[in-house]
């Protein structure tokens, strides 16, 4: 019982970090309808960001503000010079993943040019222990679930009750008529991506934070973590993403307690084909994105 | 060598073709520089060349540039001494980046482009499909890999100076048993190398009649292994015998230590995680004085105060093109390529021959030495004596090798440590013979 707590617990804090990444992911594919790859590579970015800033005296949290303020500039002007062009030019949606899938590379090759192939190391980032309740999560792993949950919530108020969140909305339901109706569509997605592209660097530290030694894979690596967790809680739906982060985590380190590690992620995502069996658009979806995915 | 426990990536998830694409082909990424195998077939006058085949891009460079700078060392003290037959031999640096995938068509255009007189490398984690080809070229090679399948191979192009990882599994325990820990918790990676391992850990701890509080394999380079440390922890082991890459072993032991308020019993691994990048990455998470005072890293013995050794570490330290020569010499393995090298450079001497299929068996026979052999420890030593008319008997930086009828001497352990600016120092020898016993 205790291990099966324990693990739960191990389960939240990994799920924690999905799920920062899978919010701004499934959020930015909702407004802008882009299956954005090149998201692993930004998120090593911030990681290499992060390590650079760490060595300068930063503090992490800091390091990670920082990196997330970067990586949401960088990821605005992907899209504004990169992405929007070939989209307004008829680039289909296969096209532009490609191009993504090749501005990661390209990202990544300039990220091994600099720093180099070998792993690097945030060092001790954890804080000190804290147990209750048969959980014990780290300081670190505290504030990273906070930092998701503000997020998650923080998204909701935008969505929900601001101007630009019903425009994101309606930009992610139909751009064509929101169009119509006088919403300027590209300053949306624009806005879109600089916030994504901020979960996504926040996301990259976090995750060094978690694995203390890196290279230049761990954003592509995890990216599929990610995604997944987007597609189970639907995609489009930030809400669905972080539930389908915290599913993706707790599955994996529950079997790691209890089955072969080796094994660990076999089970999560047996549980994402499951689910999609049970429900093709993921557990959250019934939007326009989750609808033009499966068309795609 | 078993190279595995190194800096390979672990294989990525399936099902996203299009990210899988975007990460097979970021893989040569770090393909920054290095060479492969390529080039013009050499004419008969010119140098003999060495297939040097390895990982010399990718996350297991490391490991290139090992095998590459003993290659250096021989090439130097061979052609210091005059060369083989007239002309000098060449390191040709063949790229089989890690992955059989790559190493197929990389050492295949190697071998139809290039005349390649011998080979050595041939690791691990590619050695399955790499030795096959080079065997078929009927091309002498000294391989490194740790796979058992090659304890009983009958390639007979195949010739193997260091142990295969089941044999250095029961090492590991072998030097556990010796420090006084009798319970340990087994934690692998799930790569080849690291899983052949394992069989000789299981059947060594059985017969010292130990206790294996958990025997778990591990995926490479998770975000946490939070769970698989609580496992570990609930058996409250003596010793960790963990074999993971860099960026596995530090995420491990960093999660280790903070569950277990900070006390982490030593570890015990192979010598092939004796490297910079290990040191650098573990370091950082457990400080100086856990790396140099609770880390054993197990692997192929070299006596450090032969002549032999003399010999090699000078010729480490003279050739130009070795960038890391501290930690070359520190690594035994390694030491067999050079050994390797020397070896059938000798033997292509003896049979007046740089044909494979003339001078093999020239190989064993150097090895083994018929009575009345001058014992030499250098390539040099033993020029000198053929051309003197007199038969030799070589006995290089690993010690004697006694090739068994499947051309592999495993030979000696040692234990090694990191010093505290991370060059290694070799702390004690576990013989072969122990090891055996620990496996029979």
């Amino acid at each position: 019982m205790r291990l099966l707590i324990e693990s739960l617990g191990f389960g939240i804090a990994s799920g924690a970090i999905i799920a920062l990444g899978a919010v701004g992911f499934t959020v930015q594919f909702g407004i802008s309808n882009v299956l954005n790859i090149t998201y692993g590579a930004l998120m090593t970015l911030a990681a290499y960001l992060g390590y650079a800033l760490l060595g300068a005296g930063v503090n992490v949290w800091v390091a990670m503000a920082v990196a997330a303020a970067a990586i949401a500039i960088a990821s605005a002007l992907l899209n504004r010079g990169l992405i929007a062009p070939l989209v307004r030019r008829g680039t289909g949606f296969v096209g532009v993943v490609i191009v993504t899938v090749s501005a990661g590379i390209i990202i990544q090759y300039c990220i091994v040019a600099i720093a180099g192939a070998d792993t690097i190391s945030y060092g001790q980032q954890a804080g000190s222990t804290v147990s209750g309740a048969g959980f014990v999560f780290t300081t670190s792993q505290l504030v990273i679930i906070a930092i998701t949950v503000a997020v998650m919530l923080a998204l909701h108020l935008l969505l929900t009750r601001t101007q630009l969140g019903r425009a994101m909305r309606a930009t992610s339901a139909n751009p064509v008529v929101a169009r119509s109706c006088g919403i300027r569509t590209d300053r949306v997605t624009d806005l879109a991506w600089l916030i994504t592209g901020a979960l996504c660097g926040a996301a990259g530290v976090a995750l060094a934070i978690s694995t203390v030694t890196f290279d230049f894979t761990i954003g592509p690596t995890f990216l599929i973590y990610m995604i997944a967790a987007a597609v189970l809680g639907g995609i489009g739906q930030p809400y669905g993403a972080m539930l389908g982060g915290l599913v993706v985590g707790v599955v994996s380190q529950v079997a790691a307690a209890y089955t072969s590690p080796a094994y660990q992620d076999a089970y999560a995502f047996a549980v994402l084909v499951l689910v999609l069996m049970l429900r093709p658009r993921g557990l959250f979806a019934s939007g326009a994105a989750a609808r033009r995915l499966t068309r795609a | 060598m078993r190279t595995t426990n190194l800096t390979l990536p672990r294989p990525r998830p399936a099902g996203a073709l299009l990210l899988a694409g975007a990460l097979a082909a970021a893989l040569p990424l770090a393909a920054c520089g290095g060479s492969s195998g390529g080039g013009t077939g050499a004419p008969p006058s010119g140098p003999l060349n060495v297939g040097v085949i390895g990982p010399m891009t990718g996350p297991a460079a490391e490991i290139g540039n090992l095998m590459s700078g003993a290659c250096y060392a021989a090439q130097y003290s061979v052609n210091q001494a005059g060369g083989v037959l007239g002309r000098k031999i060449s390191c040709d640096l063949i790229d089989d980046t890690g992955d059989p995938a790559d190493a197929v068509p990389n050492v295949s255009k190697a071998l139809a482009t290039t005349t390649l007189s011998m080979a050595v490398g041939l690791e691990s984690n590619t050695a399955a499909t790499t030795i096959p080809l080079v065997n078929a070229a009927k091309i002498p090679m000294v391989s490194t890999n740790g796979l058992v399948a090659f304890d009983t191979t009958r390639d007979a192009y195949f010739w193997r100076m260091t142990p295969s990882d089941d044999q250095n599994g029961a090492a590991f325990v072998a030097w556990a048993a010796r420090k006084g820990y009798k319970r340990y918790a087994v934690v692998f990676q799930n790569n080849i190398g690291a899983q052949g391992n394992e069989p000789g850990v299981v059947a060594a701890v059985r017969k010292i009649g130990g206790t294996m509080t958990a025997n778990l394999t591990i995926p490479g380079d998770a975000s946490s292994y939070s769970s698989v440390v609580a496992r570990v922890l609930a058996g409250r082991p003596q010793a960790l015998i963990l074999a993971g890459d860099p960026q596995t072993s530090a995420t491990f032991l960093s999660e280790y230590r903070q569950l277990s308020g900070g006390k982490v019993p030593p570890v015990i691994t192979s010598t092939d995680s004796i490297t910079p990048a290990y040191f650098s990455a573990v370091r950082k998470v457990m400080g100086t004085s856990y790396v140099t005072h609770d880390m054993f890293f197990i692997g192929g013995y070299v006596n450090p105060s032969s002549q032999a050794y003399a010999l090699y570490k000078h010729a480490v330290y003279s050739a130009s093109q070795v960038k890391d020569p501290a930690t070359i010499l520190g690594v035994g393995v390694i030491a067999s390529i050079y050994d390797g090298i020397s070896l059938m450079a000798l033997a292509m001497v003896q049979a007046h021959s740089t044909s494979g299929p003339v001078y093999n068996k020239d190989i064993a026979a150097i090895a083994a030495g018929a009575p009345g052999a001058v014992t030499v420890d250098s390539y040099a030593a033993g020029l000198a004596a053929l051309k003197a008319g007199k038969k030799i008997h070589y006995v290089g930086v690993g010690g004697p090798i006694h090739f068994n009828a499947f051309h592999n001497s495993p030979g000696n352990f040692s234990a090694s440590g990191f010093t505290a600016s991370g060059n290694p120092v070799l702390l004690g020898v576990i013989p072969g013979t122990t090891v055996q016993q620990l496996l029979s």
